[in-house]
């Protein structure tokens, strides 16, 4: 029965929960757990997103989760999202192949705050899956070279085989305005640079105090580099973290994602430290 | 003001007039206690109830409800929002959805809740049986019920109706009412302000003061004392008035084709909330303790959202003391507690 009391018919067509088309055009398995998919939106639309946003990506009859885009909105034909099978909507969406339609929501979120980045040194530390949407960030500096200082990228898998974006890793490694440092937790036998823990980068490399730092990775790991950030004697407001928590709606209602009274999607999941620092449910 | 007087007489037939007219929604007997419902029959209507199991916020945001129908991969939205008048409401429950309304208008519309609720006609009545757990009295005292379209006070001899949107002033068509005199609004004053000292529990300090000292004991060892006890069922989410945490999940139908996504009611206090899967099949529950979730809870109530609206996150209704077997969920006990520490 339709609304006989007021003009709703006209509004309620808008519905935050509706996804929109993306196609398909590249998928890979990146590691043994993660594939990445390369899309456009099945409309054509351009990319809006700012870098350290994210979307919830579904099927329908499967489910939606969250995942961070993986690639700068400097690139603006495609973008890429990395998805790593963990359970059942992440396995579903892994089904899926070139040519194939993925439903996202989005972008959503707060993202990298480009302006306070511009005209400053800069360190990225991820860790793990960290790496995808601090990549969107990644692509962009690189992109957009000039507008920052020196670059420092500290990458930590657990071993050479969890490695993600080889191609990008190994254009990293030579280029000259890019500082990159990697690690694994675990080496292999043809494994020749780094073995342990991200945090042990930092006794490798010089990080000046008036750096710009990006953190991501898995729960544990921020604390350790959080100290390390400490010894150097960077300010809390120029670190920020890039934070993971449940989601169901990615539109600050669901409750799922709270740190005490912050919403990680609506709040974060880009965070400044200064601001979170003393929420007791945040690291 | 846009007061006006029907004779208890003439009350009957108001009802059914409406009842005729529009979907009328209001508190009914089931067993020996109230719930919202449709009420089809103007005797069904219970204005004398103290408290209803559920609240009235099932009206905007279904246990279940559908936020997309799909066929395939191809979806559509289902809005689909019916003319509704809600009756009887007692004034926490006006708060509470003052609040709702509030949480889900903000930053990102959902009209899943508002379209409903935009359709709907509230209208208030007074409180005429305490219950038993009530604490409205002392609670959120500045905070002024507002959203509603009318509101109904028994007074000698009828009823009192005051107007305060087109949509209340739109229910006058069904009944006989007369413009209230003076000491008929002064004598409904009386009797919603009466209510007030009577609740039978009740809360020692002013709002502002409960929310800075109750975020300040966030280390407390108090809520794993309290939560000693918790089987973490989540009823005291359920029931409450100002709770609206959900999931999502897709269902299909049973053709495997098509189906829907829908939100179903979902609580803080269950276990697998905020836990989050990682690599491996490993999990991180960032709320692991029965006594975080139980905080978690107690710190929404009082603490985290005063700031968006205006005042405690809890109108005082005595649903979750009521619905929790342990008996730890009521806040009066736990907020007494903390503010004497
Ligand atoms: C802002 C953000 C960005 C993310 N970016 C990526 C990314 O780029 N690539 C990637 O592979 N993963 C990413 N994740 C994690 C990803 O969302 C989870 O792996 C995914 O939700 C697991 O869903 P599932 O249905 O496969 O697993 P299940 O274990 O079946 O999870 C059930 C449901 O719980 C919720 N949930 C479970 N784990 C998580 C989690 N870790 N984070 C959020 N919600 C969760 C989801 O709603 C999920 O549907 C991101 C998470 C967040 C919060
Ligand atoms: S506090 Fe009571 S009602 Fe709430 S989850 Fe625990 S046992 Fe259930
Ligand atoms: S917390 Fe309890 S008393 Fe307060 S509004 Fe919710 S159900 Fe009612
Ligand atoms: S994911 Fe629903 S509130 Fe943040």
């Amino acid at each position: 029965m339709a609304c006989d009391n007021c003009s709703c018919s006209k509004v309620y067509n808008e519905n935050i929960f509706m996804p929109k088309e993306a196609v398909i055009v590249r998928a890979e398995m990146a590691t043994a757990s993660e594939k990445h998919f390369t899309l456009k939106w099945a409309d054509d639309s351009p990319n809006y997103f700012e870098p350290g946003q994210f979307v919830e990506a579904s099927l329908y009859g499967f489910g939606e989760i969250p995942i961070g885009y993986a690639s700068s909105p400097t690139r603006t034909k495609t973008f890429d999202l990395i998805i790593r099978a963990v359970g059942r909507v992440s396995n579903a969406l892994h089904k899926l192949e070139k040519g194939d339609t993925m439903l996202l929501r989005g972008p959503l979120g707060k993202g990298f705050p480009l302006d306070k980045l511009r005209g400053h040194n800069i360190l990225v530390v991820a860790g793990g899956i960290g790496l995808c949407p601090t990549r969107s960030l990644i692509q962009y500096i690189i992109d957009r070279r000039q507008e920052f200082k020196s670059f420092n990228l500290f990458y930590g898998a657990r071993s050479p085989d969890d490695q993600l974006f080889l191609d990008d890793l190994a254009s990293w490694r030579k280029a000259e305005d890019v500082n990159y440092h990697e690690t694994v937790d675990r080496g292999s036998d043809n494994w020749k640079g780094n073995v342990g823990v991200i945090t042990t980068l930092f006794q490798k490399t010089e990080i000046p105090n008036d750096t710009r730092v990006i953190i991501c990775g898995p729960p544990i790991m921020y604390k350790f580099v959080l100290m390390e950030i400490d010894k150097i004697g960077i300010p809390h407001e120029n670190v920020y973290v890039d934070l993971e928590r449940r989601m169901k709606c990615g539109v600050g209602k669901c409750g799922h994602c709270q740190i005490n009274d912050k919403y990680v999607c609506t709040d974060g999941p880009v965070f400044q430290y200064s601001q979170i620092e003393k929420l007791e449910e945040a690291f | 003001m846009n007061a006006f007087f029907i004779k208890e007489a003439d009350f009957t037939q108001f009802l059914g007039n409406m009842i005729g007219a529009r979907k009328v929604i209001g508190p009914k007997a089931r067993k020996n206690r109230f719930v919202f419902d449709q009420i089809r029959k103007p005797e069904d209507l219970r204005l004398d109830y103290d408290v209803t199991i559920l609240p009235p916020k099932k009206v905007f945001f279904p246990p279940r409800q559908e936020l997309i129908r799909f066929h395939g991969q191809k979806g559509s939205s289902c809005i689909q929002p019916e003319s509704t008048v809600l009756f009887g409401v007692h004034f926490y429950d006006i708060k509470a959805i003052d609040m709702t309304d509030h949480l889900f208008r903000e930053n990102n519309m959902d009209f899943n809740y508002l379209a409903q609720r935009e359709c709907t006609t509230l209208i208030g009545s007074n409180v005429q049986n305490i219950f038993k757990r009530a604490f409205f009295g002392s609670v959120g005292k500045g905070v002024a019920p507002k959203g509603h379209d009318g509101f109904t006070t028994k007074i000698s001899g009828g009823y009192l109706y005051e107007v305060y949107t087109a949509k209340g002033k739109d229910l006058l068509a069904y009944g006989t009412f007369i413009e209230a005199t003076e000491e008929q609004i002064n004598e409904a004053r009386e009797v919603n302000d009466s209510v007030m000292d009577k609740c039978p529990e009740k809360i020692n300090h002013d709002s502002l003061e409960i929310s800075e000292k109750v975020r300040s004991k966030f280390n407390s060892p108090v809520w794993e004392e309290f939560a000693h006890d918790c089987f973490s069922c989540g009823s005291c989410n359920l029931v409450c008035p100002t709770c609206y945490c959900f999931d999502v999940q897709d269902n299909w139908n049973v053709d495997q084709v098509t189906g829907s996504r829908d939100r179903t009611w979902d609580g803080c206090l269950l276990e697998d909330f905020s836990s989050c899967s990682l690599t491996g099949g490993s999990k991180e529950n960032f709320r692991e303790t029965r006594g975080s979730r139980y905080r978690h809870r107690i710190m929404r109530k009082t603490s985290y959202l005063t700031a968006k609206l205006g005042g405690p996150a809890c109108v005082g209704c005595g649903r979750c003391s009521s619905s929790c077997t342990a008996d730890i969920a009521d806040p009066v006990n736990v907020i007494n507690r903390l503010m004497e520490e």
